[in-house]
């Protein structure tokens, strides 16, 4: 029962780092840096919540979580392909403006800056306690989203040329591939599937509050990157920073350890991860520039 | 964590300035709508407005840098008085209070003072000792737990208060202490919930801010009870919540506000607790499994000691400075 317990923990807690991460490599494969993953999330968690909040569905919800990630996507997508700005640094700024949007419109809509209202949550009433979370779909989704990912990228035309775009966008040009149309499709869809994980979270609290992705995001670049950009390695590297947090979160109250120990072990764990098993030579090669 | 950057931009007063007029500013370290700590200082910086006329002004923060940097901003524009809501702005009010010695910074938890400096002290272990008790008397496992948002000195306090109330009334009582590291991340409060749950725990104390929502919603799921901090959140959970240690933040502000303006401020460490009716433990009237009356009177009778000042904590919950 114990384990079982763990074991749901940590899959719920992996939830927000696969959508996202799988949404990081679309992205990163076609070789626009993912660093607005964070925003992605944020914007999904808010426009679940709001979409729940006004059409009483949480199917709908979701649907407007979906397409908050996607807008929000195709705003950096414009600036950093048609634009050509830099991609770190648009990341960051659609971060900050995803932040303050959401708190700005909470305000206006409901009086409040950081908390929306409770909503339903998806697939809520399929079961109780620890059921819940394996009668979950988003639960299911996340486990899926990355094999998905992988059939995507070495099963499909679409797939292989988000590759070629990654990897040498000059070379996919000479072959007749529309680069911009390609990276543009990459990072909408990205921003969809990154969207997810923070509709997961709004659901998981039958509510949005301010800084609920609380830096997940990020979490979910380092997963991409310690798995090398392969999509079932990310799987593995987003289960094992679950198992840290999991880890961390039964370690407290149950050990002599400081609790600020305890609490360092998930970002020990990464900063580790990324130094021993990094490396430049597997991030795709065109990663990062915009002039492609 | 990008929310915070966001919204601690430069503070925007609530109405323009007049001349001679009493302005009051609040710093706090997380969203006011937080139904807690946070709101209940935005409530009393309301409250200063509508009681004194005072022009107000409020800004959200997060780091020690914009701990500083705000609190220089209000010194620069004459503000009469700046509340840092919280330990952690203690040492960002002790450097700027030295560069603006015509605006009283008083920090609401701590104990530094300077001659316009001040820290409050509640007395947030009484409420917590009783909360302990009611805890420990309607735990059918004998187990309880307490999740705060990170190891600061008064949270500590706290949690070893609720420890002792508890073992008053049953001295096999198991308490569980975990430590969030953060105060907004509701997923992490409402996983560390269900961890505690999972170990046989079946009443909470949380003491995180708005992460103790999640920690609230995950008691709330598996149907055990959890006590609020800080301000009422009976009404956050009403089938969930056992009740809540309440500090009567709102007053608090207002006292030391009216103090400064009539010039009566007097740097020292504010303490109130059960003697100033600043810090009560408010059981749930919405409960279907009350503290049993037994129980409920000893309540009441350490509750009338704390008020006459006649109830000491031990040492190990007494607070630390």
């Amino acid at each position: 029962m114990i384990a079982l317990l763990i074991v749901a923990q940590v899959l719920r807690i992996s939830v927000p780092y696969l959508f996202a991460a799988a949404g990081g490599l679309l992205s990163e494969r076609a070789g626009i840096v993912a660093l607005t993953l964070e925003g992605f999330m944020a914007a999904g968690a808010f426009g679940a919540a709001i979409g729940t909040h006004y059409s009483g569905s949480p199917a709908l919800g979701l649907g407007a979580g979906v397409a908050a990630g996607a807008l929000l996507a195709s705003v950096h997508a414009m600036a950093t392909i048609r634009f050509r700005a830099d991609q770190v640094v648009c990341g960051i700024a659609l971060n900050l403006l995803v932040a303050g949007g959401c708190a700005f419109t909470l305000r206006l809509a409901f009086d409040s800056s950081s908390n929306s209202p409770r909503i339903a949550a998806l697939g809520e009433g399929l079961g109780s306690g620890l059921a819940a979370t394996f009668a979950n779909p988003l639960v299911w989704g996340a486990f899926a989203i990355l094999p998905a990912m992988w059939w995507l990228l070495y099963r499909t035309r679409f797939g292989l040329r988000v590759r070629a775009v990654g990897e040498h966008p000059e070379a996919a040009t000479s072959v007749g591939i529309g680069v911009p149309r390609v990276r543009y499709l990459a990072v909408i869809l990205s921003g969809a599937i990154a969207a997810l994980g923070g509709a997961y979270l709004a659901f998981d609290q039958h509510k949005f509050t301010d800084g609920m992705t609380a830096g997940r995001g990020f979490i979910a670049i380092a997963a991409v990157i310690f798995g090398r950009w392969e999509p079932v390695r990310a799987l593995g590297a987003c289960l094992l920073f679950a198992v840290a947090e999991t880890v961390q979160i039964r370690l407290q109250g149950s050990t002599a350890l400081p609790s600020q120990f305890v609490e360092m072990i998930p970002y020990a764990l990464t900063i580790v991860a990324l130094a021993g098993f990094g490396g430049k030579s597997a991030a795709p090669s065109a990663l990062g520039r915009s002039e492609g | 964590m990008m929310g915070i950057l966001a919204c601690g931009g430069k503070p925007d007063a609530a109405s323009p300035k007049h001349a001679g007029q009493f302005r009051v500013a609040l710093l706090t370290p997380g969203p006011i709508s937080d139904q807690a700590w946070n709101a209940g200082a935005y409530a009393g910086l309301m409250r200063i407005k509508d009681s004194l006329g005072a022009q107000v002004s409020h800004v959200q923060t997060k780091t020690p840098a914009e701990f500083e940097e705000n609190f220089r901003q209000y010194g620069t524009q004459g503000y009469d008085l700046v509340f840092g809501h919280g330990f952690e702005f203690q040492d960002a009010a002790e450097r700027v209070s030295a560069e603006f010695p015509r605006t009283v910074f008083v920090t609401t938890s701590g104990g530094r003072t300077g001659p316009n400096l001040a820290g409050m002290d509640f007395a947030f272990e009484e409420g917590s000792y009783l909360a302990g008790m009611a805890a420990a008397s309607v735990s059918k496992a004998g187990r309880i737990g307490a999740i705060g948002g990170a190891d600061l000195p008064p949270v500590k306090a706290s949690f070893a208060a609720f420890e002792a109330g508890a073992r008053a009334v049953n001295p096999g009582v198991v308490v569980i202490v975990s430590y969030l590291g953060s105060w907004d991340d509701v997923s992490a409060g409402k996983e560390q919930a269900l961890a505690q749950i999972g170990r046989g725990v079946d009443v909470i104390f949380q003491n995180a801010d708005a992460a103790g929502l999640g920690v609230i919603q995950g008691a709330r799921e598996r149907q055990v009870l959890a006590i609020g901090a800080n301000a009422n959140q009976n009404g956050v959970a009403p089938g969930t919540m056992l009740g809540s240690v309440v500090i009567d933040l709102p007053h608090a502000l207002l006292t030391v506000a009216r103090e400064v303006r009539d010039g009566k401020f007097v740097p020292r460490v504010i303490s109130l607790g059960s003697r100033d009716e600043v810090v009560s433990w408010t059981g749930s009237p919405a409960l279907s499994r009350p503290v049993p009356a037994a129980v409920a009177l000893r309540i009441d009778s350490v509750r009338a000691r704390m008020r006459a000042g006649a109830f000491r904590l031990s040492s190990a919950s007494a607070p630390h400075k």
